[in-house]
């Protein structure tokens, strides 16, 4: 297992804030709340790992159904190219903090399908991934001990991958439309959330975000009208 | 009903049954031949369900290889009928008219393998509506070619997994049999 170093450079100079954030990553860090979005077989694991057998809510980790109200995105299994595309939908329509964990050897490599021409290999080229878990497929103990090493990860203040896709949106963009082709577009508008979060960086922008700007039409609501 | 003992099958030019096991027969058939031989078993015979077509590609003889599993639920017998069109033209008559669920398997060969069905309600993309190469199933779509030069691969010797060995963790992998290298830089700094 790897160490986890404790990042201090965020501490704030009071000491009991710092008390206090300390007590707050640890109760975020308890209270987790996951999407999982069942792509593949390595899904056949989790309802033991959920449920009575090896009952995962001991730890504070409950599951949850819609995205926007999740903590974790747990993708448990082949990605199909098609499928990538609404994982990065309900991705982007998560709020932050959120985190991603890549469940089976096919979320690393693409497993058994590696010579599939539908299959997206290597998870972590179109969203940042804070953990992978392999095994074809992991075992619920595999799995609880992934989550637990994401919790420790969270209460140390080390579950910071989230920012790197509004930090480096250029690079995740780019993969994006080499796969999906260039008038790839998704309805959320990455780049102001990211300087709404006061996340902007030199990655953010970049030929990519360029080629996505010429094409961009801003999301419209949806006209309201009733069915008669 | 006893294909051997049946007159109707002498209909039938060039048509070849073997009898594979108890319930199972097997037809050869040329392919004009195929939607008439349908309706019969059909027909007069009690093969009411299509449960697949399915297709090979036999991309040395020039030819796709089509083939239709009809089960009799009186007989309990499956039938399988065989037939071969060329693989140029890819072309072939729809069965649409005489078992509806055809619609689905022949939509199906015809985005896997590019066969156009004559006739067949609805000839368009079914599954892959994002995929706009070659029909994927073909024996000359090179699908390792294809990943290799679309895909990034994971480094199988990472820095950090220096970190895990120390403490007695790892991959076991021999080196010649790792497949495939991290493609670094990423495709897309081209
Ligand atoms: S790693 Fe194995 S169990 Fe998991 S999705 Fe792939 S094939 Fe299925």
């Amino acid at each position: 297992m790897k160490n986890i170093e404790i990042k201090t450079t965020q501490q704030r100079t009071n000491p009991l804030a710092n008390v206090f954030d300390r007590f707050m990553q640890f109760c975020q860090s308890r209270s987790l709340f996951m999407l999982h979005y069942c792509t593949g077989c390595g899904a056949i694991e989790l309802p033991p790992a959920m449920t009575s057998r090896f009952d995962m809510e001991r730890l504070g980790i409950q599951p949850m159904v819609t995205p926007r109200q999740a903590d974790i995105l747990l993708i448990t299994g082949y990605v199909s190219v098609k499928t990538l595309k609404r994982v990065i939908l309900t991705y982007e329509q998560m709020q932050s903090p959120k985190y991603v964990i890549g469940i089976c050897s096919c979320t690393v490599n693409g497993g058994m399908y590696w010579q599939s021409y539908a299959t997206a290999k290597k998870l972590n080229d179109y969203l940042p991934v804070d953990l992978y878990i392999a095994g074809c497929m992991p075992r619920p103990e595999a799995v609880i001990e992934g989550l637990q090493l994401l919790q420790n990860k969270i209460a140390n203040n080390d579950g910071h991958s989230w920012k790197d896709y509004f930090q480096n949106y250029d690079y995740y963009l780019g993969n994006q439309q080499h796969l999906f082709g260039e008038d790839w577009q998704t309805p959320t508008d990455i780049i102001t959330e990211a300087k709404h979060y006061g996340l902007e960086a030199e990655g953010t922008y970049g030929k990519h975000t360029e080629l996505l700007a010429k094409h961009q039409h801003p999301l419209q609501p949806l006209p309201l009208k009733t069915n008669n | 009903m006893n294909l051997q003992s049946n007159d109707l099958l002498k209909k039938f030019k060039n048509i070849k049954v073997t009898y594979v096991r108890d319930r199972r027969i097997r037809v050869d058939i040329s392919h004009e031949a195929v939607a008439n031989f349908l309706g019969m078993i059909k027909g007069q015979g009690s093969y009411i369900h299509l449960s697949a077509i399915s297709c090979v590609d036999w991309i040395k003889d020039n030819e796709f290889e089509l083939v239709y599993h009809c089960w009799s639920y009186e007989e309990n017998q499956l039938i399988s009928l065989h037939t071969r069109i060329n693989r140029k033209e890819a072309e072939m008559i729809s069965v649409y008219d005489i078992y509806k669920p055809a619609e689905f398997f022949e939509r199906d060969i015809f985005e896997m393998y590019g066969i156009t069905f004559i006739g067949s309600p609805k000839m368009e993309k079914f599954i892959l509506t994002e995929w706009d190469g070659m029909p994927p199933m073909l024996k000359d779509f090179d699908a390792e070619a294809y990943v290799m030069d679309t895909f990034n691969w994971t480094d199988y010797q990472p820095d950090w997994l220096k970190d895990i060995e120390k403490e007695g963790g790892g991959i076991a992998i021999k080196p010649e049999d790792i497949r495939f290298h991290a493609t670094s830089p990423s495709p897309t700094d081209d």
